[in-house]
């Protein structure tokens, strides 16, 4: 296991150099000069031979002219060292700048998990115990809906229906600006700010994950001790809760943990939809912001978030199931 | 099977059949034949016909195609289109519903860019058409009281009437003081004629004096012009004002030197004059019609006509006019067939025409009224004024096109993949099943928005489509080569395989020619429910701003911009189409597929 696992981790390491560098070369792609930025505001105080001067040792002392390879090696140093450059937008270390968004973000999703799992795993364990009857054939049809409808179209319609219509919810927005009150009362704001939001990555998520359970509580009641413990006389609960639901959560389990990764990245739609300051938004502000830096930081946060959650739903099957062998 | 053909001579009609096949009542065939069954694939099929929903998912999901393929032919479009005074209009075909009231006794009628008003002979005023101009303004709330109308005249988005008394009134946006009558207008008792334009309005004193008021930046309007006193007739462009004088003589009654004031020479005594919105057209004694201003959409190419022209109208782009012995005439543009006049008229002997914007209403000699134009728009018109059924026709055109070209990249890739690490296996497996988890460990939206972001951004419209189908098949294949690789690697030690590897058949051809036909259903299915995925990624990109660029509609990007609640609440006709035709479209692939597999393994079935 040990050694599976350090395989694994050198593996990963390799992915994320191979990562690192395409990222690198595609931001590389961009047409723009960052020296001829940089000094576009002393253009007017300068003589052309000096701004000239300038220019090229700008150049020189930013790298510019160096090798793609040589650039990119000094880059991922400095990524390592945990400078990842300024925000042109913020003018600001990108570590600073991305703090507030990737808090926003893990709140929002922890709530959103937690209610998700909350229904789905019981909902996905009635209908596979009522396999074929009405209430989980209609379950199946509004699963297939709700994974087929994009997010954006759960957005519109639940903000027609609960924030224009019914006028329950806020439309957009994180708090009420200026809010003043205990922590209590703020908490409790945020919350009324993010129930429109929950709702949607919940309802989002519904879909997929009920089918998922539903699949594997009903390949976990086929087995044969779920027989045996029927014909052993237990309570039809017991057979379900204690006998097959062991063995459903296996496959339940690592798909969670891969979940849980998704913490930090934050939905794209659902944050711009609702104007939430979380990374998905962040994301997004920076690439239309042509904020480059901030662009490439995040994503390669989450190309570490990936890898670290595949590596971690690997491990899991072992560490849930100690039949599977992981280091095939 | 010869009793089961004898049993249903009498051919059961084909309504019957699809109900049949779609919704059970299927007879039930005895062991024996159900051993006759043939092949797998036919099982499949029986399979899948039994399966409803997936059936209906079907025939659902072939309308949709027939119409997103069928539909450009009969919806065309011209993607640079924009038209500022059709922008969000509601779904309907009320813009010519005269009211039954009015018909029969029409008197005059005036037309505006979604709306119409008409008065009666009997002096009552009528509003029809999209008359809610704004989220707070319907030009149907109009003042009480106004006595017996004469006159009426609609603008951009405020009516103007007058009545016998020779009273003014003015309702609807007032935003630019269009509908403000001042003070020395309102003390006029001899006005003879009112007119209602882009923010602005005009009155006409019988002693030819002009007076002006609303927006005088946008409309070139000098009030101290020369011809103060000899103006017999005005008309409004959508921003100047021209006037013909006693003696038939067309005057430019602003300021600039422009494409308007430009009057060619020549005309003779001018008997009318009419405007478009950026055109003027002069008729002169003899019947000969000069066009001029800044003509771009055919305004200037005037028909030939038996008799002499006396009476001309204009629209938004179009003109009509009348001969002298009752014919109509129209040219111009024609987009929404309005200068296409209406067979049925030549016979008739038309006395009154009325002409604006996009419609077009005449009155014939027996009081018929008979309309042509713009009727309305099925689902309503977009933030362009764009008619939003055309572009959800185009717009599923190019979702489905890039969703199938993506799938069939991602399939190709996927297939060739998977089949040749799970045939080769050893090193060349491992190597390919790293490449598989480096591109499945990307988080795919974000990279595909960063992909098209930077190197999208050199790149013209065209291109960019072809970018994003491109992105998407090369991103999506790791899941259909993971599932083709473990169907190869069960199949390549059957014995067929052995058999082929003894005779001698090439490798490549055993991959290919002997295990993929057997592993072709799996792709299938997974092709299917990946072409739901790609169409679904496509949206999402086009809606986030980083998929089809613009003036290109797809499902996707046709809700880009309705993500504010002015939109969601007031022109909900904006998003709900387009949202439903997507979402409906994705349920049934999603549902086809599952269909698909569920016949293909029945034992999926049992879960």
């Amino acid at each position: 296991m040990g050694k599976y696992i350090i395989k694994r981790i050198i593996y990963m390491i390799f992915v994320f150099f191979v990562m690192s560098f395409v990222l690198f070369f595609l931001y590389n792609m961009i047409p723009g000069d960052p020296a001829r930025a940089q000094l576009e505001p002393l253009k007017n105080k300068l003589t052309p031979e000096e701004y000239q001067y300038r220019y090229e040792q700008l150049r020189k002392t930013m790298g510019l002219d160096d090798p793609l390879i040589v650039r990119y090696g000094k880059w991922i140093r400095n990524t390592l060292k945990g400078d990842l450059g300024m925000s042109i937008v913020y003018k600001q270390p990108v570590i600073e700048v991305v703090k507030t968004p990737l808090k926003n973000t893990v709140f929002i999703n922890i709530f959103a998990i937690a209610l998700a799992l909350g229904i789905t795993i019981p909902l996905g364990i009635h209908c596979a115990v009522k396999k074929n009857s009405l209430f989980d054939k209609t379950v199946q049809v509004l699963t297939i809906v709700g994974y087929s409808i994009p997010v954006f179209i759960i957005v519109l319609l639940f903000i027609y229906v609960f924030a224009v219509i019914l006028q329950w919810f806020p439309v957009s927005g994180m708090s009420t600006p200026n809010f003043k009150g205990t922590p209590f009362q703020a908490f409790l704001d945020r919350l009324y700010h993010l129930a429109l939001p929950l709702m949607v990555l919940t309802v989002g998520s519904l879909g997929g994950m009920t089918r998922y359970v539903r699949a594997a509580m009903i390949e976990a009641l086929s087995m044969d001790c779920i027989k045996t413990a029927r014909a052993k006389g237990l309570k039809e609960k017991v057979v379900i809760y204690s006998h097959a639901w062991r063995n459903a959560l296996l496959p339940v389990i690592t798909l969670i943990i891969g979940w849980l990764m998704s913490v930090f990245s934050g939905s794209l739609v659902v944050e711009r939809m609702f104007n939430l300051h979380g990374m998905g938004k962040f994301y997004i502000d920076a690439l239309s912001n042509q904020d480059y830096n901030v662009a490439l930081a995040i994503q390669m946060f989450y190309i570490v978030i990936a890898l670290i959650g595949n590596l971690i739903t690997d491990l899991s099957y072992g560490l849930v199931d100690p039949r599977v062998r992981v280091n095939r | 099977m010869n009793a089961n053909k004898n049993s249903n001579n009498k051919k059961p009609s084909f309504l019957y059949l699809l109900f049949t096949k779609l919704f059970g009542g299927k007879k039930q065939l005895s062991l024996l034949e159900e051993e006759q069954m043939e092949s797998p694939f036919r099982i499949v099929i029986n399979n899948f016909k039994d399966n409803k929903v997936a059936m209906t998912g079907l025939i659902v999901f072939i309308l949709i195609f027939i119409f997103v393929m069928v539909g450009p032919y009969f919806f065309p479009i011209d993607l640079s289109f924009a038209e500022t005074s059709q922008q969000n209009v509601p779904p309907g075909f009320d813009l010519m519903k005269v009211p039954k009231e009015l018909q029969g006794k029409i008197q005059q009628i005036s037309i505006g860019p979604t709306f119409s008003v008409g008065i009666s002979t009997d002096g009552k005023i009528y509003v029809w058409g999209k008359t809610k101009v704004t989220k707070a303004i319907d030009v149907k709330n109009m003042p009480k009281n106004m006595g017996k109308i004469v006159k009426v005249a609609a603008g951009y988005d405020h009516i103007l009437a007058m009545n016998d008394k020779g009273q003014l009134f003015a309702w609807g946006s007032n935003r630019n003081g269009q509908a403000n009558i001042p003070p020395e207008v309102a003390k006029l008792d001899n006005i003879v004629d009112i007119k209602a334009g882009y923010q602005c309005s005009m009155v006409l004193t019988a002693d030819g004096y002009t007076y002006f008021f609303g927006n005088s930046m946008n409309n070139d309007y000098n009030p101290n012009h020369k011809y103060q006193g000899q103006i017999a007739q005005i008309e409004l462009t959508s921003d100047a004002v021209v006037g013909l004088t006693f003696d038939g003589q067309v005057v430019y009654l602003g300021y600039q030197q422009n494409s308007y004031s430009n009057i060619p020479e020549n005309m003779g005594k001018v008997v009318d004059i009419a405007t478009t919105a950026s055109t003027i057209a002069a008729v002169n004694e003899e019947g000969r019609v000069f066009v001029w201003g800044n003509v771009t959409k055919g305004e200037g190419d005037v028909p030939h006509t038996e008799s002499k022209i006396v009476d001309i109208q204009g629209g938004r782009y179009h003109y009509s006019a009348i001969t002298e012995d009752g014919k109509v005439v129209a040219w111009g543009a024609n987009y929404y067939k309005q200068a296409s006049v209406p067979k049925k008229l030549q016979q008739l002997e038309v006395t009154k025409l009325f002409t604006g914007y996009y419609q077009n209403y005449a009155v014939t000699k027996d009081g018929k009224l008979i309309t042509w134009g713009l009727k309305g728009y099925p689902l309503g018109t977009d933030d362009l004024g764009r008619d939003i059924l055309t572009r959800l026709v185009h717009g599923g055109f190019m979702t489905m096109t890039v969703g199938a070209i993506a799938v069939i990249i991602s399939t190709i890739i996927g297939v060739i993949i998977g089949s040749i690490s799970g045939y080769f296996g050893g090193r060349t497996d491992m190597i390919l099943q790293r490449v598989t988890e480096m591109i499945s460990s990307l988080p795919f939206l974000p990279f595909v928005m960063i992909l098209s972001a930077l190197i999208g951004n050199s790149m013209d419209t065209n291109q960019k489509i072809m970018l994003i189908m491109v992105i998407l098949g090369l991103l999506s294949w790791p899941g259909l080569s993971r599932l083709v690789r473990a169907q190869v690697l069960s199949v390549r030690e059957q014995e067929y395989v052995t058999a082929a590897r003894a005779m001698g058949v090439k490798q490549i051809n055993i991959v290919f020619k002997h295990i993929l036909p057997n592993v072709i259903s799996v792709i299938l299915v997974s092709a299917t429910l990946d072409f739901a995925t790609c169409m679904l990624i496509e949206a999402t990109l086009s809606f986030l701003g980083f998929g089809v660029p613009a003036p290109y509609p797809t499902w996707g990007n046709m809700l880009y911009g309705s993500n504010n609640s002015t939109v969601i609440q007031n022109y909900w006709w904006r998003w709900v189409f387009p949202s439903i035709i997507l979402g409906i479209c994705v349920i049934c692939i999603n549902v086809i597929g599952d269909g698909l597999r569920d016949a293909i393994d029945p034992r999926t079935q049992e879960r």
